[in-house]
């Protein structure tokens, strides 16, 4: 499994360099993002898993309706994991349970996206945007080795701003490097949502 | 159409790429942490109303919901005098059976057996090119397994300690109610060297457990 892991990983950096190296001086063109996220867990959800998911990716089209206003779709994951040490959990009126907890949770969003750039040129373009969509989710909570998975679909929305650092003045590859924050609604045993902030970094080029 | 190719051909490969990232639990546990320890009692009972108890000089093996027989290996051993010690710390006197205790305790080994297929019954449709008839002198011949491949099975075990109220027998309509369960499971449940602390943790969690 692992070779397959690692077999995939060096698919997914050719495809990348590949796509970033026929980037062509093109502003109109659909343009391809890749970042890597780091998602903190926001209000109650800290409940659950307190710290940071540090696996995390998310891949988007965006199409330039103007020089600075992009719409497009966005698709992330995040894993988010969280063991806590042996403790005796109630279980009803007259029953306890003496377990290592771990939550495992992983969040897929999938959302429509509007990118608004604040200069039409620069060396240094900041950004605002927003999106909504479907937030597909799994959330696994072990209590030793024992699984009790639950998958939902939900409402997600996404706050974002951010900078794009453009290669060349008519390029349309940039750095893109940027905060999150990550409405999901979640309403299920107890957990209310697993709404989250982000930062991310990751590079933006055009498709041809 | 080659800009969506490429763009699927991208989200395709993230996919894969983001899909093997998920941390698995199961790999960060240690054998004590898979364990769990389970603990029920009967909010009716009153604990410190019994003065004796018995164990049972050995362990009932339950296997897939059917007496298997009693035991008593190393394992068993250790976990009968773990909760013969546990009972006594907690104030209750330990007397043969003969003696009409209050309290009787049984252990079981609970163990189930699950079988479950891997249904690889394209195999040799997917293998069929490489695994040519033609090598065996059959040009143009199929392959057909008449049999499921793959076939496993699982056994999952359990520490089952039962207190019976032998006190109230008469008084509960001649029924020897259970007012108290504790059920350990996980990796390695039935080794030795793990009897003591399993019945010390179930007995930790059951602080109304007492004379």
């Amino acid at each position: 499994m692992k070779r397959i892991i690692v077999k995939y990983k060096y698919w997914m950096i050719a495809a990348i360099v590949l796509l970033s190296t026929s980037s062509v001086h093109a502003q109109n063109d659909l343009q391809f993002n890749v970042r890597y996220n780091v998602n903190i867990p926001a209000g109650s959800f800290r409940d659950f898993v307190t710290n940071p998911a540090y696996k995390g990716f998310t891949a988007g089209l965006a199409y330039p309706i103007t020089s600075q206003l992009r719409v497009g779709l966005d698709v992330s994951y995040n894993d988010y994991y969280r063991k806590y040490p042996r403790q005796v959990y109630p279980n009803g009126a007259g029953s306890d349970i003496s377990a290592v907890l771990t939550n495992s949770i992983q969040q897929i969003p999938i959302l429509l996206t509007a990118d608004y750039t604040l200069t039409k040129k620069g060396v240094i373009r900041p950004y605002v945007g927003v999106g909504a969509g479907v937030n597909f989710i799994s959330f696994d909570q072990y209590l030793g080795e024992f699984d009790n998975p639950q998958t939902s679909t939900r409402f997600a929305a996404r706050g974002e701003a951010g900078i794009l650092i453009p290669l060349s003045s008519y390029s349309p590859t940039a750095i893109r490097i940027g905060g999150t924050y990550n409405y999901a609604p979640y309403n299920k045993d107890g957990v209310d949502n697993l709404s989250n902030w982000g930062i991310h970094a990751g590079v933006s080029f055009a498709l041809h | 159409m080659k800009k969506i190719s490429k763009a699927v051909m991208g989200a395709i490969l993230g996919a894969l790429l983001l899909g093997s990232c998920k941390k698995d639990p199961l790999n960060n546990l240690t054998n004590d942490e898979s364990r769990i320890y389970i603990t029920n009692y009967d909010s009716t009972a009153k604990f410190s109303s019994y003065n004796t108890f018995s164990v049972n000089d050995s362990v009932d093996v339950i296997q897939d919901n059917q007496f298997a027989g009693r035991e008593r290996g190393n394992f068993d051993s250790t976990v009968i005098t773990a909760v013969s010690q546990q009972m006594q710390q907690r104030g209750y006197q330990l007397v043969s059976k003969e003696s009409s205790p209050n309290l009787a305790i049984n252990i079981s080994r609970v163990i189930n057996t699950s079988t479950g297929i891997f249904d690889y019954s394209n195999y040799w449709d997917y293998y069929g090119g490489y695994w040519d008839p033609f090598y065996w002198g059959y040009p143009g011949y199929g392959y057909y397994a008449p049999y499921a491949i793959g076939i496993y099975t699982i056994q999952t075990g359990g520490l089952e300690i039962d207190l019976l109220d032998l006190q109230n027998a008469k008084a509960n309509n001649n029924k020897l109610t259970v007012i108290w369960t504790g059920l350990a499971r996980g990796e390695q449940v039935f080794n030795s060297a793990n009897a003591n602390a399993e019945v010390m943790a179930l007995f930790s969690q059951s602080p109304y457990l007492k004379k």
